[in-house]
C-alpha cells in the first residue's frame, strides 16, 4: 500500500505563486489533479513521475498527462462565461 | 575612478513604447474563441478589459504614445539606472563587460509597476472605477495596488491562501497602498464558495484565485479585470525597459552580444530584449537568451565516467558526470518556454528562431543569487537569480571561446520580501535526490566498454 502523503512535507520554491510550497500543495494544485509543472520542479529531488503514477488512478494519470495549456485570452472568456453562468448573468 | 551606472535624465525617458508585432516575420495565430472556436474579436473582450487596452492588445502599430500622465509616474523611479557589474566581473574573470537595467529600483521593488501605471491609468481613463486581479506571492497584487491608488481606483486583489499566509510583506504593502488584499478561495465569490464546500481547507490555487478575480470584474458594474503577465499590452509596456537601455548604451558606444532575461510569464524577458529581437530581424548580431527554471536532472547524479558529450556521439570520449549520452528528457520535462503561462509572444519568437532558451536548475539559480549579492550587494529575486545563472554560464561560455562579449540583462527586482527562500537554500532544505538505482545501472549500461577515468 503506498503512502500517498509521503513526500507530502518536502518543499520546494513554487515558480507559479513565487513562494516555497509543500509538495502537498503540488500533489493537488489542480483539484483532483497535480500542478501541471510537478514533475519538472520535483524530478530532482525525488522519483516524483513513478510516485505519481502510482497514486494515480491510469486515468488520472492520463487525464494529468494529456493536460494543454490554453490560450491565455481563450481561458480568461472562458472563466468570464461561467462567472456569468454562475451569476445567473 | 570607473564608473558604474548609465543614467539617462528625466527628459530622456523614451515616449513611446515599442511593439513588436509591426515586426514579427511571419504573424501570431490570433486566439480562439472558446465558445465559437472564431478568432477573438476585440468586444469579445470587452467585459474584462476596458477597449482602450484591448486596442493595444490586438494592435500591430510599431510605435505606441506613452500618455504623460503615465511618463509623470514612471519618473518617480525611471529611466531606470543602466549598471556596469564590475565587481561580478571579477568574480567571474572572464572576457566579458556585464549591464544590467536594475528594475529593483521601482517602489513595488520589481518590473510589475511597468504595466501596472498604465493599465491602471487606462482603465481610469475609459471610465472603470474598480480593478480585480489575482496574485501569487504578491509581486503583481502589490505593484497594481500601488498604481490603483495612483490613479484613484478601488482594487481588490485575490491572493492565493498558501501565499496569503506566508508571505505578509506584500498583503501588507497592498494594504498601505490602499487595496482590498482576500484570501482565496475566498467566499464572496460562487469560484471561492464552490471550491470551499468541497475542500474548507484548499491552500487555493492561481487557478482558482483567477477565477475569482475574473467573476468579481465582470459581476461589478464599473469594474474590470487586470493582468500582468502574458498578454501582448503587458509586454508592450515592458519594452520601457530595453528601450531605455539602447539609449543608454548610445551613451557609451557599446552594443550588448547577448541580452538575457528570465522567462516566468515572459514580461519582463520581454521587456528588456523585444527592442533587441527587433534589431535582430533587422540584420543586428544579438543574441536573445530567455533562462527558465528546470529540475531536469544535471548529469552531476550520475557515475563519474567516459562517455559521449552528445547524443550522436561526435565528441571525443570525456570524462564527465554521466546518465549516458542516451540520456532524453522526456517531453513533459523539456518545455523550453512553451509550458503553461508563457506569453504567447516569446513562445512564437522562440519557434522563429528569434530568441534561445535555457533552463536552469533551482540550486544552480540560488547559488549565482549569493555569488551576486556578495559581490554587487544587492539581494536578487529568486526570480532573478536564474537570469543570473544564465549570465554566469554566459561568461563561462566566453572564457571556454577565447571572446570578449558585451551581455546586458534585466535585473528585474529585489529579493528583500523573499529572505525565506534564501533561508531555505542555506539550509539545505532544497536537497537533490539521489537517482533511482535503475535510472545509475541504465546509464552505466550506456556507457559499457567506455575506458574508466
Amino acid at each position: 500500500m503506498i503512502d500517498i502523503t509521503r513526500y507530502d512535507d518536502r518543499e520546494i520554491r513554487c515558480p507559479k505563486l513565487g513562494n516555497e510550497v509543500a509538495f502537498a500543495y503540488c500533489r493537488r494544485e489542480g483539484g483532483e489533479l497535480p500542478c501541471q509543472r510537478v514533475i519538472r520542479c520535483w524530478e530532482d529531488f525525488f522519483p516524483v513521475e513513478s510516485f505519481l503514477r502510482d497514486i494515480l488512478s491510469p486515468e488520472a494519470w492520463a487525464a494529468f498527462q494529456g493536460q494543454t495549456p490554453p490560450d491565455k485570452l481563450a481561458s480568461l472568456l472562458d472563466l468570464a462565461a461561467k462567472a456569468r453562468k454562475r451569476r445567473g448573468g | 575612478m570607473e564608473p558604474i551606472k548609465v543614467l539617462l535624465e528625466d527628459q530622456e525617458i523614451p515616449r513611446q513604447w515599442y511593439n513588436i508585432q509591426a515586426d514579427l516575420p511571419t504573424p501570431m495565430r490570433p486566439p480562439l474563441h472558446p465558445a465559437t472556436g472564431e478568432p477573438v474579436r476585440p468586444d469579445d473582450l470587452a467585459p474584462i478589459f476596458p477597449m482602450n487596452l484591448i486596442e493595444q492588445e490586438v494592435s500591430t502599430q510599431r510605435w505606441i504614445d506613452i500618455p504623460e500622465a503615465v511618463l509623470e509616474k514612471y519618473l518617480l523611479w525611471r529611466p531606470s539606472p543602466l549598471y556596469r557589474a564590475r565587481n561580478f566581473e571579477k568574480l567571474l574573470d572572464a572576457p566579458v563587460k556585464i549591464f544590467y537595467k536594475n528594475e529593483g529600483v521601482s517602489p513595488a521593488g520589481s518590473h510589475k509597476p511597468n504595466t501596472a501605471v498604465p493599465q491602471a491609468y487606462y482603465n481610469k481613463a475609459f471610465g472603470v472605477e474598480r480593478l480585480s486581479t489575482e496574485t501569487g506571492a504578491g509581486q503583481w497584487g502589490s505593484a497594481l495596488s500601488m498604481a490603483c491608488q495612483m490613479f484613484g481606483l478601488e482594487c481588490r486583489v485575490f491572493m492565493v491562501r498558501v501565499s496569503y499566509d506566508q508571505k505578509p510583506y506584500r498583503r501588507m504593502m497592498m494594504s498601505v497602498w490602499g487595496a482590498e488584499c482576500i484570501p482565496s478561495p475566498s467566499d464572496i465569490t460562487e469560484a471561492g464558495r464552490n471550491v470551499l464546500a468541497e475542500h474548507p481547507d484548499s491552500p487555493g490555487s492561481l487557478g482558482i484565485a483567477i477565477s475569482e478575480a475574473i467573476e468579481d470584474a465582470v459581476t461589478h458594474p464599473g469594474s474590470r479585470y487586470s493582468l500582468g503577465s502574458v498578454l501582448n499590452h503587458v509586454l508592450l509596456h515592458q519594452t520601457i525597459i530595453g528601450l531605455e537601455s539602447q539609449k543608454q548604451f548610445a551613451k557609451i558606444g557599446l552594443y550588448p552580444d547577448v541580452v538575457l532575461g528570465c522567462a516566468g510569464g515572459g514580461s519582463n524577458f520581454a521587456g528588456v530584449s523585444l527592442p533587441y529581437v527587433r534589431d535582430r530581424i533587422h540584420g543586428k548580431e544579438v543574441r536573445i537568451v530567455g533562462a527558465e527554471p528546470t529540475a531536469c536532472p544535471t548529469l552531476t547524479r550520475g557515475p563519474f565516467a567516459y562517455d559521449f558529450g552528445d547524443l550522436a556521439k561526435k565528441t571525443p570520449l570525456l570524462p564527465m558526470y554521466t546518465l549516458g549520452h542516451d540520456y532524453v528528457p522526456a517531453p513533459i520535462h523539456a518545455g523550453g518556454l512553451r509550458y503553461h503561462g508563457m506569453a504567447p509572444i516569446v513562445s512564437h519568437l522562440l519557434k522563429e528562431n528569434l530568441i534561445e532558451a535555457r533552463a536552469y536548475h533551482q540550486l544552480d539559480t540560488f547559488q549565482a543569487g549569493i555569488m551576486w549579492a556578495r559581490s554587487e550587494g544587492f539581494i536578487p529575486a529568486p526570480e532573478t537569480n536564474h537570469v543570473i545563472a544564465a549570465v554566469v554560464d554566459e561568461a563561462r561560455r566566453a572564457k571556454e571561446e577565447g571572446k570578449e562579449r558585451v551581455i546586458l540583462f534585466n535585473w528585474s527586482g529585489h529579493g528583500l520580501v523573499d529572505l525565506a527562500s534564501y533561508e531555505a537554500y542555506l539550509t539545505g532544505k532544497l536537497i537533490p535526490h539521489e537517482l533511482p538505482d535503475e535510472e545509475i545501472a541504465r546509464a552505466l549500461r550506456a556507457i559499457e566498454g567506455f575506458p574508466k577515468p
